[in-house]
């Protein structure tokens, strides 16, 4: 495999002090790899959103390491590390996070603004992005008068319009009913396999993080086990906590392929239909 | 983030909430018109009185007057009377304040390095004027020969110094018998005045001119030449057996250099008991009490910019608050410190540039419309009375002013969310 994109060593992260103290994560060590779509899985409090803020450096942690391609972010500048966050990666977040009296294109375009780009670049380019996820039509329209599936879209047309290399999304799904979160699901693994971009994805959602080629069982701040492949039956059971062994996993790469295409196409189908209704 | 969406963000975000906007516009708009409505009429007053004080005199003249000193030590009598000298200045008189000159006082003067050549001022006292068609019309005041130079001329010309030449006020030209000005140039007159003795004199001149009134007061009485108020001062103190002293109300000596012996030149006068004033120390004296009522003015409007600005930091401070996550999510997805400091000091900067605009627009509207009712109506009598004046320095001045007081107020919010930190607000709720 190549260098991993992000690596962690002993991550640890202490909130509060003396009797408030609390130990969220508790010194987590692994590699996230170029490419790769993994899933961050545990109870509410397990210390998810925790981990995920300190790999896409939104924070800082209390002791450990983050690296990027194989050199620590703490060695980064401020300013590089603004860059990064702007550039290489693309967050969808937990909560929308969409200003509600922008319109849909200048809630998607607002990274591109950050960047610097000039109008007429960030439209065209959000253009193009909102086209992808056939939000195009709603360019226009102010963002809060999206139904909630359209929010998300919205969301990771803003997490994409910067061509990030990783995107980390927490809860993509978590306010959606099922059949949106499907919708929301095939875009994000269509962006996967078609641009080749890494996913990190915190999730309580079975089915989701299923479709992940790797999870991460979080437990009390510490990763209690891991998991490889693809599962086809769309079963994971977050609290079983003992499968440390990866090796006997039920991992198929052809009927991975398979398995994914026939998603995708389901998802197209739902998609329009969806589309349709708008 | 280029500078110009910075800009248009901030115009956007401080658009949002317009009540508060307008309203925390409305009290820099306070500030900025009362700033723009003091510092307006001092520069219109000051204009009218440079004008009025251009009439008196020219750069290169310094007025000669007696010491004040001397003048109040005779006037005040709380010290006793001070003994009799008889070879003292006990002769000289006091005028306005001032003591009169006499010949040794003329030549001192004319002694002064750098100063080029004396012309003392006399009294005179015409008691009438009779025109070609031997009509006589009584004179209430003769002009000065040294506002001959700088009378403002409807026809002929300004009385030459060395002829027995006046210039007479428009108003007299139809008794002279003449029809239009022109029509009285050249004509010879006859001045009459009694001499010491109370005998009747008459001195022969020629009209050079008719002059208008100024703003300076000048030109509405008949100003002689130089060389003409010689004549009549001359004659008018004859008549007794002995020669009078002649008196000097004050004296006016050229200068040829007044920038490089201003000050050795004062300094000799003060020697010789004598005060000089060139026409900037006139015009400092009324200028300074004028820019000294407007910087008092203009302190009470700065306070109430200050107050204003006040305004500003509450506003952006709850515009902070409120815009949590949405300056979590700019700084989360790149946005540095320094550019959400930048957008946000921006936005006390509109706010600042738009109170401004509006309130020193009002105020040169306000202060030009009242100009003008005033100076039309109830001060119409006043000649060239100017008591606003659209001064483009001091109002680029005054919006600069506002808007860095914005700026100020600014900073304190704009710091405040530059040290969001984006994970506190983004879960932030
Ligand atoms: N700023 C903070 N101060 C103190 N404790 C915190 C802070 N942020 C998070 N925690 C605690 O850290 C733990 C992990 O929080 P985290 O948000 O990572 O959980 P999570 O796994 O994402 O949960 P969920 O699935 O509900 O989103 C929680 O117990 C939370 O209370
Ligand atoms: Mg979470």
């Amino acid at each position: 495999m190549s260098t991993p994109v992000l690596e962690t060593e002993n991550l640890v992260k202490v909130y509060g002090s003396g009797e408030s103290r609390f130990d969220a994560l508790k010194g987590l060590t692994f590699e996230i790899h170029d490419g790769e779509s993994l899933a961050i899985v545990g109870k509410s409090g397990s210390g998810k959103s925790t981990l995920m803020h300190l790999l896409a450096l939104l924070d800082a942690p209390t002791a450990g390491v983050v690296a990027l391609h194989g050199r620590p972010v703490s060695q980064l500048k401020t300013k590089e590390v603004s860059r990064l966050r702007n550039e290489t990666f693309g967050f969808v977040f937990q909560q929308f996070f969409l200003n509600a009296h922008q319109s849909v294109l200048e809630n998607v375009t607002l990274p591109l603004k950050i960047s610097g780009w000039s109008k007429a670049d960030r439209e065209r380019r959000g253009l193009e992005v909102l086209t992808q996820l056939e939000m195009d039509d709603k360019a226009e329209n102010k963002a809060k008068d999206l139904s909630g599936g359209q929010k998300q879209r919205v969301c990771i047309a803003r997490a994409l319009v910067n061509s990030p290399a990783v995107i980390f999304a927490d809860e993509p799904t978590g306010n959606l009913d099922s059949a949106t979160s499907e919708i929301v699901e095939d875009i994000l693994f269509g962006l996967h396999r078609d641009h080749g971009i890494t996913l990190v994805v915190v999730t309580h959602d079975d089915d989701l993080a299923a479709r992940c080629s790797r999870r991460l069982i979080m437990q009390d701040g510490m990763i209690v086990s891991e998991e490889h492949g693809v599962l086809v039956d769309h079963h994971v059971d977050s609290t079983l906590g003992t499968e440390t062994d990866t090796d006997d996993d039920t991992f198929d790469p052809s009927q991975l392929g398979l398995e994914d295409q026939d998603e995708i196409d389901g998802a197209d189908q739902a998609e329009q239909s969806e589309g349709g209704r708008a | 983030m280029k500078s110009f969406d910075v800009a248009k963000t901030a115009l956007g975000n401080t658009l949002r909430s317009k009540l508060r906007t307008f309203l925390t516009v409305i009290a820099i708009v306070i500030g900025a018109f009362a700033l723009t409505l003091t510092f307006g009429m001092g520069a219109g007053i000051n204009k009218y009185v440079d004008h009025v004080v251009e009439g008196f005199g020219q750069e290169d003249e310094m007025y000669v007057m007696g010491s004040q000193e001397a003048a109040q030590e005779q006037g005040a009598d709380d010290e006793g009377p001070s003994e009799y000298d008889a070879d003292g200045d006990s002769g000289e008189m006091t005028m306005m304040g001032t003591s009169t000159l006499d010949d040794d006082d003329i030549d001192a003067v004319r002694d002064i390095d750098g100063v080029e050549s004396v012309q003392a001022i006399v009294m005179i006292d015409v008691d009438y004027l009779e025109g070609a068609d031997g009509e006589q019309w009584t004179v209430n005041r003769m002009g000065e020969s040294v506002d001959a130079r700088a009378l403002e001329m409807v026809a002929g010309d300004p009385p030459a110094q060395d002829a027995m030449e006046l210039a007479v006020p428009e108003a007299w030209v139809s008794a002279l018998g003449g029809d239009s000005p022109s029509d009285v140039v050249g004509d010879t007159v006859q001045l009459g005045f009694t001499n010491l003795a109370q005998e009747e004199e008459t001195v022969e001149a020629t009209i050079s001119g008719v002059s208008e009134p100024s703003v300076s007061q000048t030109g509405q009485v008949p100003t002689p030449s130089r060389e003409l108020s010689e004549q009549i001062n001359e004659a008018a103190m004859s008549g007794l057996p002995e020669e009078q002293p002649s008196t000097y109300i004050y004296a006016v000596a050229q200068v040829d250099d007044m920038e490089a012996d201003e000050t050795s030149i004062k300094e000799q006068l003060t020697d010789d008991g004598l005060t000089g004033m060139t026409l900037e120390d006139q015009l400092g004296m009324i200028q300074g009490i004028i820019n000294t009522v407007t910087w008092v003015l203009g302190g009470f409007a700065i306070i109430a910019l200050v107050a204003a600005s006040f305004g500003i930091v509450n506003t952006l401070l709850m515009s902070v608050q409120e815009r949590t996550r949405e300056i979590g999510l700019m700084k989360a997805l790149g946005m540095s410190r320094g550019k959400v400091f930048g957008l946000f000091s921006m936005e006390a900067i509109v706010i600042g540039l738009m109170g401004s605009l509006i309130g020193v627009g009002a105020g040169v509207g306000a202060g030009v419309i009242g100009n003008a009712l005033l100076v039309n109506g109830p001060l119409e009598n006043v000649v060239g009375l100017v008591l606003f004046a659209v001064d483009p320095i001091s109002i680029v001045l005054i919006t600069v002013l506002v808007v860095g007081i914005a700026f100020l107020a600014g900073t304190l919010p704009a710091a405040r969310a530059a040290k969001k930190d984006p994970i506190d607000a983004l879960r932030y709720e």
